[in-house]
């Protein structure tokens, strides 16, 4: 089965890779949308005075 | 004074970063007190010995 | 003559020193027509595989934002390091951590749990958790790891600038791309930004360092002349390099610091106890009790953008917890 990558994707913001399998026809059989990051402003932004997250959480996408 | 201040207020950092406070002391011991300083000394490293050694992993300053 | 080539490249960062560089407007045009921008995610679609395929050094310039916080982070700055002359962490995470650095306050275990498993609005009834490889019936698919802490650049690969700012402003930007063009750049391992600390340069009023209240910065609306330290606000000031306009004083906010530790501070959180706890007066055990209940977050506050930079670098955990001791 081949495999088509596409990655990074581009011109957004964040990070993302697409894996595209083939099948022997060479259509397309299957698309996997993946998402390599994680921050964890979730868990980070506990025990921070809560007048701060608004200067915390802006930092979670700077566009 | 301000060690009094700092030391108290270094504790409470540390302490938000896992380090117990019992290793850090501030005592006063002046030149002629010979058997206090080995007292406090002495006191000191075995309450370090019954608290064991954290993580020293990463770390280091840059730029 | 070929056009020097430069790349862009983000990591853990949130793009907004990206849009930075989009927000030198114009000038953005006048850099695009001295360089070849060869790799820039946010806004060309060059891919990873382009990159490899490049002579080592053929970047003359790579301007790399963002932490690092995962294994695909450190591949691709290790990639970028072969293939480039010059290397700039871009931004206060690059530089310090910056705020994915805060990550380092807290355990991966704990961030997949909260993430994937905690939190009210993810609908997860099996309780996957990301995996670095999974068979799927097409194939098998691979995702980073955490790295075990959150890493600025320096403490991956060799760096030869740092640019500071969240964002760096775009003049800022304009004068470090001006420099390197005019190979006016000063010797590697620079910080470029100011060499006085924030306070140094500040024009508010300062009078009197001398507080006997600590306030939250919800709690009062300051003066805008006077000193924000002098008010009773935590102010990083007296231990963040200059450089940045005071553009939060300005907005009548203390700094928090994500220009880094001035010249001659080796860690910004331990200066900053020291002087907050200097200018605080009183000395009896209830005065003392009372400053640390005033401050509520010192670590966080005082590491704000620079825990990975920091000595201690994260939360430590005693091996009878355990916490490696390696």
């Amino acid at each position: 089965m081949k495999k088509i990558s596409i990655d990074p994707i581009t011109r957004l913001e964040g990070h993302g890779k697409i894996e595209i399998f083939l099948d022997d026809a060479g259509e397309v059989q299957n698309t996997y949308l993946q998402i390599p990051e994680l921050r964890g402003f979730e868990k980070f932004c506990e025990g921070r005075p809560v007048e701060e997250l608004p200067r915390i959480v802006p930092r979670i996408c700077g566009v | 004074m301000k060690t009094a201040r700092r030391i108290p207020l270094l504790k409470k950092m540390l302490g938000q970063l896992g380090i117990e406070e019992d290793r850090l002391r501030l005592d006063w011991v002046s030149a002629s007190e010979a058997d206090r300083f080995a007292r406090v000394v002495n006191d000191m490293t075995e309450q370090i010995r019954r608290l064991g050694p954290f993580s020293r992993t990463g770390g280091g300053n840059n730029g | 003559m070929a056009k020097p080539k430069v790349a862009l490249y983000w990591i853990a960062g949130c793009g907004g020193c990206d849009v930075a560089v989009l927000d030198t407007n114009e000038k953005i045009l006048d850099i695009a027509n001295l360089v070849d921008i060869v790799f820039w995610p946010i806004a060309l679609d060059y891919k990873y595989h382009h990159v490899e395929a490049m002579p080592d050094g053929s970047i003359d310039l790579a301007l790399i934002n963002g932490a690092v916080r995962n294994t695909e982070h450190k591949k691709m700055v290790e990639l970028l390091r072969a293939k480039s002359k010059v290397v700039v962490a871009f931004g206060s995470c690059a530089y310090l951590g910056g705020i994915p650095g805060l990550g380092n306050f807290v355990s991966n275990a704990d961030i997949l749990k909260r993430v994937y498993l905690e939190i009210p609005s993810n609908a997860n009834p099996e309780g996957t958790l990301p995996q670095t490889h999974v068979k799927v019936p097409e194939g098998e698919l691979e995702l980073p790891a955490l790295t075990d802490s959150v890493l600025t650049l320096a403490q991956v690969i060799k760096v030869e600038y740092f640019l500071p700012g969240c964002p760096p402003a775009p003049d800022a930007i304009m004068k470090l791309v001006e420099l390197w063009a005019t190979g006016k750049l000063p010797p590697p391992g620079a910080v470029v930004a100011s060499d006085k600390s924030l306070c140094d340069e500040c024009d508010r009023v300062k009078e009197n360092k001398k507080i006997t209240k600590v306030y939250r910065s919800h709690q009062i609306v300051p003066d805008r002349k006077k000193c924000l330290l002098e008010q009773g606000l935590l102010c990083c000031g007296p231990a963040t390099r200059g450089g940045c306009g005071q553009k939060c004083i300005n907005a009548n906010m203390p700094c928090r610091g994500c220009f880094g530790p001035p010249p001659g501070v080796v860690d910004q959180g331990a200066k900053l106890v020291s002087a907050i706890a200097s200018i605080y007066q009183g000395n009896t055990p209830a005065d003392i009790a009372r400053m640390l209940d005033e401050i509520v977050d010192p670590a966080g506050t005082f590491y704000r953008f620079g825990l990975a930079n920091s000595l201690l670098h994260k939360t430590r955990v005693p091996a009878s917890q355990g916490g490696s001791t390696k």
